[in-house]
């Protein structure tokens, strides 16, 4: 019998997270108008001089919950154990990158905090570390492109009568993945829809991490519920 | 190794016909699709890194540590664009590629006699080495070559950072082979031969030679030294290489049972190992 | 597999190693390797890799000459000799313990074994006391070429004879007790710790004794 005692906590955390980093957004004065990567040294210095608190309150927020989303994907990966694989490859695929995505989202953060810790530093320091946490910002998406092939192809081997997620939710990953493709060449632009703040790595990509989230947490969320009904009707018939 | 457990691997033959019909039907019907995805996945990361690092933006091998603030921008000028679109190829594929290599990996040493603590230590460890070990070099070559109006002094700071942390990132892989090792040392199961577990050895080694790396700026020792780096990349090219085929030969063997692994070990020295296991009552037959 | 003296046809003696046939289930003769054969091939790797090793230093001492000549002159040849005879002291006693391990004379060869450990520990401290010798006389690793190469060389060695005692470790446990005995262990431990004599022969040729 699957051990599932507080699967329900892990699962509901995630809209207190959601709900959190939704915050932090909105506070991070950056963020709403993605700050451009064509702003001079002394335009990025004035920036962290005039929004101090701003930023190091949202940027603290984020670093406590910037690994909130880890206890998600585990219950994704204890769901990639239900699939009818011969192999616990996906399992062990979707452990080796769970980690990797807020570990660089913690990278960033340290960056701005660090942008933001002396204002008065050299206007070409601050911006460096601007430059650092914003392409780490963007270029994150290796891990989450990973997560969402990986489960996508699992799905689509997962034959069995009743399989653990539809194959839809697969569909869905692959077209957040393609999403995500341009954000890991946003270094090639400093203007127009490829840079840092354009319309592909910071809009599409952020829109597309937000929805996967949303619509993840859902089917999660039925998955476990449909699998307690299973367990229950099992138990009943047995 | 009875042939009822083979059965249950290979209920079809696979067809002949045009590679993508091949391509399609093992997708749908090999029963070691997982293993054979994630083989392809280390294979394919391997050729890209080459052809990023390598070819694109010439990273490796890497530049001297021997320059100046000048000629650390003026490297960044040469290779503005390799290194941009060398390092987006790097942050597009490395996670879904590389994910599945330490999974592999880490299963050869699940499908061992020996406790799955090795694979998991091995996963957690590989999992985490790409950050320091790897990332951390894409992200600040990017940073460095998409301002190329930056003071020089900055430039040089970015340089090394990517340079030392690309090559001076080593208690990961010294651990991590040291754990492939000790578990196919332990390993009942066959699943690779001994020599393999040396050549950890001799891997895990290449991580004290490269530690010079930190304090020397020419010379033999540099992150672009002879000893520090070429000897070094032979080394681990060798090592990469045979592990890659070894894996290949361990999926083939694999009958997914948890004994040991059917047909003969892979490598040119099994009519050289003894026909059977060390019997270690042979010597209490003898025993004063 | 090689054969325990008793236990089948008696060994055959060439060029003092045992040629052994294994009569216990009709096998074809197997091979005259000691020990596993797949540490021969980590010592052919290994020797291989030194070798390189010993090339590039050969080829910066010829770009150099006057350089390591007066470098060399600092090292003490008295510690390089006592170095290589306690080496090849612990090889002979490793190889009586093998001896008296294939004789079943189980007792004989853990005094061996511990004979070689000891030997190996005289060996470290003794490497150690020039280093700290050398770092006094103000020659540090990063003090000049010849220096470099020097206590790379000798670091890396160093090394090999730790790993050396985690193999002998190894041989020990094996011989205590007769529940786990393994010939083949035995002999493969052995290997590695001729090999650690071997790749200290040149180097204490190249950085002491060719001025």
């Amino acid at each position: 019998m699957r051990r599932i005692d507080g699967e329900l906590i892990l699962f509901w955390t995630l809209p207190v997270v959601a709900l959190i980093w939704i915050s932090a957004f909105f506070l991070f004065p950056g963020f709403v108008h993605p700050m451009s990567p064509t702003m001079s040294a002394e335009e990025v210095a004035a920036f962290y001089r005039e929004n101090v608190s701003r930023v190091r309150y949202s940027m603290i927020l984020f670093n406590w919950f910037a690994v909130g989303l880890i206890p998600i994907l585990m219950l994704l990966a204890v769901q990639m154990r239900r699939m009818a694989h011969r192999t616990p490859i996906f399992s062990y695929s979707i452990l080796a990158s769970a980690a990797c995505g807020p570990a660089l989202f913690l990278l960033a953060d340290m960056f701005w905090l660090l942008a933001a810790w002396r204002p008065a530093r050299a206007p070409e320091l601050t911006q460096m570390f601007n430059d650092l946490a914003w392409v780490t910002f963007a270029t994150l998406v290796p891990y989450l492109i990973a997560q969402c092939v990986l489960l996508a192809v699992a799905i689509y081997w997962d034959r069995q009568p009743r399989p653990v997620f539809a194959p839809w939710v697969a569909h869905f990953n692959l077209l957040v993945a393609a999403a995500l493709v341009p954000a890991a060449f946003t270094g090639l632009a400093l203007e127009g829809p490829m840079a840092w703040n354009g319309l592909l790595p910071f809009w599409v990509k952020n829109i597309a991490i937000a929805v996967w989230i949303v619509v993840m947490g859902v089917v999660i969320g039925q998955t476990i519920r449909r699998q307690r009904l299973e367990d229950l009707e099992d138990k009943v018939a047995a | 190794m009875s042939a009822a457990t083979t059965e249950t691997v290979a209920p079809r033959e696979s067809p002949s016909g045009s590679p993508l019909h091949r391509f399609v039907w093992h997708c749908r019907h090999n029963p070691k699709r997982e293993l054979w995805f994630a083989w392809w996945a280390m294979v394919t990361f391997y050729n890209l890194f080459v052809v990023s690092f390598f070819v694109l933006a010439r990273a490796q091998p890497p530049p001297s540590p021997a320059v100046d603030a000048q000629g650390a921008a003026q490297w960044f000028t040469d290779n503005h664009y390799g290194v941009l679109v060398g390092m987006g190829i790097i942050f597009l594929v490395i996670g879904l590629l590389i994910a599945p290599t330490n999974a592999l990996i880490a299963y050869s040493m699940r499908r061992m006699s020996v406790s799955r603590s090795f694979a998991y230590s091995y996963l957690a460890m590989y999992a985490l080495s790409a950050i320091p070990g790897m990332l951390l070099l894409c992200i600040v070559l990017t940073v460095g070559a998409m301002r190329p109006d930056r003071d020089p002094e900055l430039i040089y700071w970015l340089y090394d950072l990517a340079f030392l942390s690309f090559t001076g990132t080593m208690g990961v892989f010294l651990i991590g082979s040291l754990v492939w090792m000790v578990a196919i040392l332990l390993d009942k199961n066959r699943v690779f031969p001994k020599w393999f577990a040396y050549l950890n050895l001799a891997n895990a080694l290449t991580e004290v030679v490269v530690a010079p790396a930190w304090i020397f700026k020419n010379h033999v020792f540099g992150w672009n030294g002879l000893i520090a780096w070429w000897i070094d990349m032979v080394v681990f090219g060798i090592y990469t290489g045979v592990f890659i085929m070894l894996l290949r030969k361990m999926i083939e063997r694999e009958d997914f049972g948890t004994g040991p692994l059917p047909g003969p070990l892979p490598g040119p020295l099994q009519e050289l190992a003894p026909s059977k296991e060390h019997d270690p009552s042979e010597l209490t037959r003898t025993a004063p | 597999m090689t054969n325990i003296a008793g236990a089948g046809s008696a060994p055959d003696e060439v060029d003092g190693r045992s040629v052994a046939t294994d009569t216990k289930d009709g096998d074809k003769p197997a091979k005259f390797v000691p020990g596993q054969p797949d540490m021969w091939a980590f010592v052919l790797f290994e020797t291989l890799l030194f070798t390189s090793y010993w090339v590039v230093y050969l080829i910066f001492r010829t770009q150099n000459h006057e350089l390591f000549l007066q470098s060399q002159a600092d090292l003490d040849l008295r510690i390089g000799v006592f170095n290589t005879i306690v080496l090849l002291s612990s090889s002979w006693s490793v190889a009586r313990c093998v001896q008296a391990s294939r004789e079943g004379r189980f007792r004989a060869a853990l005094t061996n074994a511990f004979l070689t450990i000891f030997f190996g520990f005289v060996f470290l401290v003794s490497k150690m006391f020039e280093w700290i010798k050398e770092i006094q006389m103000g020659n540090t690793f990063t003090t000049n070429e010849f220096f470099q190469h020097y206590y790379f060389l000798t670091s890396i060695h160093f090394l090999h004879v730790l790993i050396g005692f985690v193999v002998m470790g190894v041989v020990v446990y094996q011989l205590w007790s007769p529940a786990r005995r393994s010939q083949q262990l035995v002999e493969t431990g052995a290997t590695y710790w001729h090999t650690v004599d071997f790749l200290w022969v040149p180097i204490f040729a190249l950085l002491y004794v060719v001025r």
